[in-house]
């Protein structure tokens, strides 16, 4: 045979038998192609066109026209850097918070403690209700006119329009519900780490008589390097393309988008909070690969911060 | 034989009483402080959609007067309700199926090494997570191949899921490979050794990516308000926002639908914590 996609060790038959796994493998590869890896491929491409969402309009090659237009051009553009800022603050808050709050969950709920596995299914439980249900949950949590965290504020004497408030208020806000929501995947991750680490060297350490401050210093930080990288890398990420809480908490508002949100909106004309504007998927694409870069540096940069500890700690 | 009684007794008093378990009692302060922000908005929900709407404007925090259904039946009546639910489900079930039956064949000779650039495949994989969203090219294609606004559109975009792939690779691994051999020796054939061998040996890995799947096309919103239109195509998710755009002054009915809608995920979260979390953490803390 000509090409030889089958390596030599195959062992279930010679010949056209060992096509057999490669065309079983073909439909699962075939559709990742197709409809994930080649699609994300493709946005690049997309972004130095004017594509839009009519079937069968042409498509026509504009350059870099739609990066001059979405960095650089008039009142738009400083929007979408705002929206870039906005971006990495949400990044850098909702990792430091989601990461610590997650740490100190697992750390709590390592402990020989009655109730923890409640504790442990309530603080997951938002995961897998995904972001309508915990949209909708926060909304009516969040009611002005009398709601609970209306009355609470109320009682120091706050008036709060919480998600209807000022730009800045309602971002925070969803920055609170976008940790609430994810915190629990972070705990789970440290809590499967500690796990794993050998309770003898907690005992050994006990005996020379260390201290709760320093057993976590000098055992569960160093050891927990892993699930520590993971998480790190994870909060990174997710946080930067997150922004689906935003679509059901408070919509499309001047002042509070992020650039996930942006590329959605841009894309398929929903600007205006409906299906009304035009789809500038072109556009969109190049506000997509904007995102993309942003990803990218910071996702190697932590990746960096993550080998220097592992050389640090596992040698 | 006195004294040593007495002795005994002297040392049982001198042993140090146990020292009070400030540790415990600060941990149960945090835990039970924050469950508060868990059982919070879960609890206003449940007593939302047990009030009348005027009592709700009235005093939105205060206990219900009663527990009655009436908002759960209204909500039932005022939105399609079981045609999402149907939708969802069977969105769900398809897509799952297809996605993982395929990709059982995908990630097998990925981890035995059987194809060449075995190790070349997996990468594509694994960088899907930094890659931008395929959203736009995406959508280009299922509109131009005509899918738009049908259920086959909508459910091809659910047979992918990368993550789900490097489980099961991973997993793939730590099956020995004697197993192949010997089954190769006896004249199995692949198809049937992947199918009535590995399928079974794999089952655990199995669930917990049927299971992550399934949570992610039964809650995700994006993918339905870009791609369906029509309101006898709508899963729950959309069906949901819908219902909050029309109704969503309403809230006691809008929280009695979240109620209704969130039970299916709920029981199903019960019951299979386990390969939840198991799938979500699998590989997480290896390093």
């Amino acid at each position: 045979m000509a090409i030889e996609i089958v390596k030599k060790s195959y062992l279930f038959g010679r010949g056209w038998k060992s096509w057999t796994p490669v065309l079983l493998l073909l439909p699962g590869f075939g559709l990742y192609m197709l409809i994930g890896f080649g699609p994300s491929l493709a946005t690049a491409i997309y972004s130095f066109t004017d594509a839009t969402g009519v079937r069968g309009a042409p498509i026509n090659w504009i350059g870099l026209e739609n990066y001059d237009e979405f960095l650089f051009r008039g009142l738009a553009s400083r929007d979408n850097l705002a929206a870039l800022q906005r971006t990495l603050i949400f990044m850098v808050v909702v990792t430091t918070v989601q990461f610590s709050l997650g740490l100190l969950l697992a750390l709590l709920l390592n402990q020989q403690l009655r109730g923890r596995t409640f504790f442990r299914t309530l603080f997951f439980l938002p995961v897998v209700l995904g972001v309508v249900i915990q949209g909708l949950m926060w909304k009516l949590f969040l009611f002005p006119g009398g709601g609970p965290v209306a009355e609470v504020f109320g009682a120091f004497g706050i008036q709060s329009e919480f998600l209807g408030g000022a730009p800045n208020e309602a971002f925070v806000w969803v920055m609170v519900v976008q940790i609430w929501a994810n915190v629990g995947i972070t705990m789970v991750i440290f809590l499967a780490g500690m796990q794993t680490i050998d309770e003898t060297l907690y005992e050994a350490a006990r005996i020379d008589g260390a201290g709760g401050w320093a057993l976590f210093r000098d055992i569960t930080w160093p050891q927990l390097t892993p699930a520590i990288n993971t998480n790190f890398l994870l909060n990174i990420v997710g946080s930067l393309q997150a922004w689906q809480l935003f679509l059901v908490l408070i919509g499309y508002r001047p002042g509070t988008q992020v650039l996930g949100y942006l590329v959605f909106a841009e894309g398929f004309g929903q600007t205006t909070g409906s299906v009304s504007g035009a789809f500038r998927q072109g556009y969109a694409a190049a506000a997509s690969i904007v995102l993309f870069f942003l990803v990218l540096i910071l996702g190697l940069s932590a990746n960096w911060i993550v080998q220097y500890r592992e050389r640090k700690y596992l040698g | 034989m006195t004294a040593q009684t007495t002795d005994q007794a002297a040392r049982v008093v001198e042993q140090p009483r146990k020292p009070f378990p400030w540790g415990k009692v600060v941990s149960y302060g945090i835990l039970v402080a924050f469950s508060l922000l868990y059982i919070g908005p879960l609890f206003m929900l449940i007593n939302a959609s047990f009030k009348p709407l005027a009592d709700f404007f009235k005093d939105p925090t205060g206990l219900a007067a009663s527990v009655n259904f009436d908002n759960y039946t209204k909500a039932w009546e005022l939105a399609n309700f079981p045609r999402y639910l149907l939708n969802s489900a069977f969105y769900t079930a398809v897509a799952t199926t297809v996605f993982v039956l395929t990709s059982v064949f995908v990630a097998f000779p990925i981890a035995r090494g059987i194809v060449k650039g075995s190790g070349a495949l997996l990468t594509l994989y694994v960088v899907a997570l930094f890659l931008p969203a395929a959203l736009i090219p995406q959508f280009q294609l299922i509109l131009n191949i005509g899918l738009y606004n049908t259920r086959t559109g909508y459910i091809l975009l659910f047979l992918v899921n990368a993550i789900g792939m490097i489980i099961l690779v991973n997993y793939i691994k730590s099956i020995p490979r004697e197993l192949d051999e010997s089954a190769a020796v006896d004249g199995c054939g692949y198809f049937r050794f992947v199918w009535s061998i590995v399928l079974p040996l794999i089952r655990p890995a199995v669930a917990t990516v049927t299971v992550l799947h399934a949570i992610f096309i039964w809650n995700e919103l994006i993918l339905p308000t870009i791609y369906l239109t029509e309101d006898s195509l709508y899963p729950i998710t959309r069906g949901l926002i819908v219902f909050e755009g029309q109704y969503g002054s309403d809230w006691p009915a809008l929280a009695a639908a979240v109620l209704m809608l969130m039970l299916p995920m709920l029981i199903l979260f019960m019951f299979l914590q386990r390969y939840i979390i198991g799938g979500l953490t699998s590989g997480a803390v290896k390093g």
